[in-house]
């Protein structure tokens, strides 16, 4: 069966690699703190932002059209919060013709490049991280045990749903030829009861699996998990440059100047 | 360093379900290698779930290496006692091979060193070094099945105990497996309904038929008595008959 692994860049090796989990969390939750805080309607400053993603992302080594087929998908969503401001203000209001509504326009593309920001920033952080060390990272950071435990064997049960799915799929279509003919939401029914049935069962043996081998609720790491010097510099040199373009709001290369908003 | 196992009058039922074991009592000095035959439903796989202490809550008395299974206790017994199930699929659920064998040792506790080394050496005796960072659901099932003894290995259990380690395997992958397992340093319990990989591997078998021991003994004494085996649908004599029509 062939499944792809949202950490699967995870054991490359880069200086973002080597950071400690709660470095990353902590820098993403700054981020997204700090960019969300930009007035609205105000794009200067997410070129700036924009320069230290595509640098981290570079530095990180997991490939471009990665990161940004995982911006693809959710980009509809986006967009269409994004459309939904200027549509709403010319809907509701009097109509005065699509110059007039600048200041609209602004707000809804800061919010896409916010939205985007922080997709990006994610992605690279769980796309750094092996996901049993993001969520030790999350438990060091107090996270509770049992929602740790929870997503830990969520994340593994995917792929025995999905497993279990290619197989029942396999024994459909070996004896579907052409198009199904029976009633298909009938077959798709009984096909994903069944899905969730065997996955069930699967599930326990699986579990039983771990507790064989010693599982008693925590998923161990085999990283050294301690922040060091570098990690902290790293941390501290990002919040800082974030601060600064956030509190002085820098003007060169300035969107809103080019663009003339 | 090998343990005995000591099961004295195991009974235990699935909630709702007829007897899966009525009074089992079966003993295995340390070092010993026993198989245990019988039909499908006949209780095989529960009884290894009691050596582990995945379930513990049957009545009787399963001992291993000394020590009683019971609750209190099952963090050693874990140790004691590796569990290789019937589909590498149930037992690998990491990404990567390493990750899937460092599971046991980093729950036991050893330290990073002490983990790399025994994936190490597990992998090594496995014969599958450099298998390290590859994906276990892309490996075939000889190559899944080795890596999930590898993972029970890097445990180093003193009790091995195999759930249908030969099914679905061709004739070359049962004989490289038997091969292996007859290197293994540790006690050996075996469950499988193919016979001749058995014998090759086991001095003693057991015969267990609805939850209940039929015979058990040295495998010489047991495969004498054609009887007790085709009662219990093991009849080598079916494939020889075969063999004997065909190409004698």
């Amino acid at each position: 069966m062939k499944h792809s692994f949202i950490d699967k860049y995870g054991n490359l090796d880069s200086f973002i690699h080597r950071l400690d989990a709660r470095i990353k969390l902590i820098a993403l939750f700054s981020f997204i703190l700090i960019a969300v805080s930009e007035p609205r309607g105000i794009l200067c400053p997410f070129i700036w932002y924009g320069m230290i993603i595509a640098f981290l992302v570079l530095a990180s080594r997991v490939p471009v059209r990665f990161i940004l087929g995982r911006c693809l998908v959710v980009s509809p969503f986006i967009l269409l919060a994004a459309v939904f401001f200027p549509l709403s203000s010319m809907i509701t209001g009097d109509f005065r013709g699509f110059e007039a509504y600048r200041y609209e326009y602004a707000v809804a593309l800061s919010i896409a490049l916010k939205a985007f920001s922080a997709i990006i920033l994610l992605t690279l952080l769980v796309s750094t991280e092996k996901f049993h060390n993001l969520l030790l990272g999350l438990r060091q950071m107090k996270m509770p045990r049992l929602v740790g435990i929870i997503s830990a064997l969520m994340y593994r049960y995917i792929f025995i749903l999905s497993d279990e799915a290619l197989k029942t799929n396999m024994a459909r279509e070996s004896r579907t030829p052409g198009k199904l003919k029976m009633n298909k939401f009938r077959v798709y029914g009984n096909q994903s009861a069944m899905i969730f049935l065997r996955s069930l069962d699967r599930s326990r043996i699986i579990y039983n699996s771990m507790l064989s081998r010693g599982f008693t609720g925590e998923f161990p790491a085999m990283r050294d998990t301690g922040i060091t010097a570098k990690d902290a510099a790293f941390l501290f040199f990002f919040i800082l440059i974030l601060l600064a373009i956030r509190l002085t709001n820098p003007g060169i290369l300035c969107l809103n100047n080019l663009i003339r908003f | 360093m090998s343990a005995g196992i000591h099961i004295r009058n195991l009974s235990f039922s699935y909630s709702g379900g007829k007897p899966a074991l009525k009074n089992v009592s079966l003993d295995v000095k340390p070092g010993g290698k026993l198989g245990i035959i019988g039909p499908s439903g006949s209780g095989k796989s529960t009884l290894l779930l009691h050596l582990n202490g995945i379930l513990n809550d049957g009545h009787g008395h399963v001992e291993i290496g000394g020590t009683k299974v019971e609750k209190k206790t099952l963090p050693e017994i874990r140790k004691m006692v590796g569990l290789v199930f019937q589909n590498p699929d149930d037992q690998l659920f990491n990404p990567t091979v390493e990750e899937d064998v460092e599971f046991g040792p980093l729950n036991f506790g050893y330290t990073r060193e002490e983990v790399s080394l025994r994936v190490r050496e597990a992998l090594r005796s496995m014969n599958l070094s450099g298998f390290e960072k590859l994906t276990s659901h892309h490996l075939s099932l000889g190559e899944r099945k080795r890596v999930a003894l590898a993972t029970v290995l890097a445990i180093s259990p003193r009790v091995i105990a195999f759930d249908e380690p030969f099914s679905s395997l061709d004739p070359g992958m049962i004989s490289q497996l038997v091969a292996l397992i007859n290197n293994l340093d540790a006690t050996l319990v075996i469950v499988s309904q193919l016979l001749m990989p058995l014998i090759a591997c086991c001095q003693d078998i057991a015969v267990l038929r609805d939850g209940e021991i039929q015979a058990a003994g040295p495998k010489e004494e047991i495969l004498r008595d054609r009887d007790l085996l085709r009662s219990n649908g093991m009849d080598p004599g079916f494939y020889l008959d075969i063999y004997q029509e065909y190409f004698m």
